[in-house]
């Protein structure tokens, strides 16, 4: 099977601009994302799960996610929950800065010093269970983490811009049904890349790594194969002869 | 404005991967809570896209501007879907390729540009609120 994208942890802030636990999360996001674990993370903007296409829905599903909220509404956990898939983890900063007991953050703009300590506890938070998911095993299809301890590949890789992070999706007409898959791009990119020609052969091993990020319908199997061969094909034809 | 009762929302991007979305944040700020705060309203988008009752309806009963960082314009779609009407939409880049000497860097803490490319969008903002206001639906840039 390809090895699609390094694995990798999602982060959503909430971003909340009313609150100062709202600039926290964002700092505290940013801080992991640029400084403490850049090769590790990803981040995306929440309202691109409603305002964006299926790649960015599909974020959640794809990553294990962390979830920034500022406040008890956690709009991102709750959010990401409702429109792409269920956070692995969530850190709520009122919680957090109760818990460790830092003073309460002040200032949407400037943060006062309790504000700067709550986005460094938060942002240890963070990267801790970045470490910690990483070690997990993320499956998916379930969209779950699996407790299987399963070797991780990772390469450094700059953290990723928030509005480029969807994850790229094709449609195919199966059936005279159009059907939008996650990730197929990068499957065809990553077989053409392994030298692997288009071929009957092909179809089932295709099929199969399609089927891991998306849900083919029970008795489907044999049209979809048929009709990704055929697109992979296609995509060969476009990219010239594999290497 | 004496008249005008309606608040208008602010509603600015919430990117963290670029400077833009900073400068759409801090030029909200500025208008909410220096330029015109009696004026006006900011309304997270997190808020609209969790579809919190109270700011679907502070945005279906007023009109809103958006402030957007990027070409996918999400505060702008967020209001809209969220039941409320765009009065006046401003992108961070279009400002910028006004006034290209202000290039906005760093996003937790602005370049002396950003902070006044914010400052530049802040006062677009307030013409277009001011405008809003008079009842000429908006400023000079829309």
């Amino acid at each position: 099977m390809p090895e699609l994208p390094k694995k990798k942890v999602g982060i959503v802030s909430c971003s909340g601009e009313e609150l100062a636990e709202g600039t926290v999360t964002r700092l505290a996001a940013l801080k992991v994302l640029e400084q403490l674990r850049p090769a590790d993370t990803v981040t995306i903007c929440l309202p691109l799960f409603l305002a964006g296409g299926e790649g960015d829905r599909a974020f959640a599903k794809f990553y294990p996610t962390i979830a920034i909220d500022g406040c008890e509404k956690r709009c991102a956990a709750r959010g990401t929950e409702m429109y792409s898939g269920k956070p692995a983890a969530s850190i709520v900063v009122t919680e957090l800065v109760a818990e460790r007991g830092i003073g309460k953050p002040e200032g949407k703009r400037r943060l006062n010093a309790a504000g700067q300590q709550a986005v460094e506890a938060t942002a240890g938070q963070i990267a801790g269970l970045v470490d910690e998911l990483l070690h997990k095993h993320w499956n998916r299809t379930a969209g779950a983490v699996e407790e299987l301890d399963v070797p991780v590949v990772q390469t450094p890789v700059q953290a990723t811009c928030s509005c480029g992070s969807g994850i790229p999706v094709q449609d195919i007409l199966v059936n005279g049904q159009t059907v939008t898959l996650i990730a197929l791009p990068l499957i065809f990119q990553q077989l053409h890349e392994a030298g692997k020609p288009a071929s009957p052969d092909l179809a089932k091993e295709l099929l199969d790594t399609v089927q891991v990020y998306n849900p083919i319908p029970a008795g489907e199997e044999s049209a979809y194969a048929a009709v990704l061969s055929s697109e992979y094909a296609a995509f060969c034809n476009q990219q010239g002869a594999v290497k | 404005m004496t008249d005008f009762k309606q608040k208008v929302i602010i509603v600015p991007c919430s990117g963290i991967g670029k400077p833009y979305g900073t400068v759409s944040r801090e030029a909200a700020y500025a208008v909410t809570e220096d330029l015109r705060p009696a004026q006006t309203q900011l309304v997270p988008l997190a808020l609209l896209v969790l579809g919190d009752e109270d700011s679907r309806s502070v945005v279906a009963e007023n009109p809103a501007i958006t402030i957007d960082g990027c070409k996918l314009a999400c505060a702008a779609k967020m209001v809209r879907q969220s039941g409320g009407t765009v009065a006046q939409e401003i992108a961070v880049l279009d400002v910028y390729r006004r006034y290209k000497d202000l290039k906005p860097l760093g996003i937790a803490e602005l370049n002396e540009g950003g902070q006044k490319l914010a400052r530049v969008l802040a006062e677009e903002v307030t013409t277009m609120v001011d405008g809003i206001a008079a009842g000429k639906q908006g400023g000079e840039n829309a």
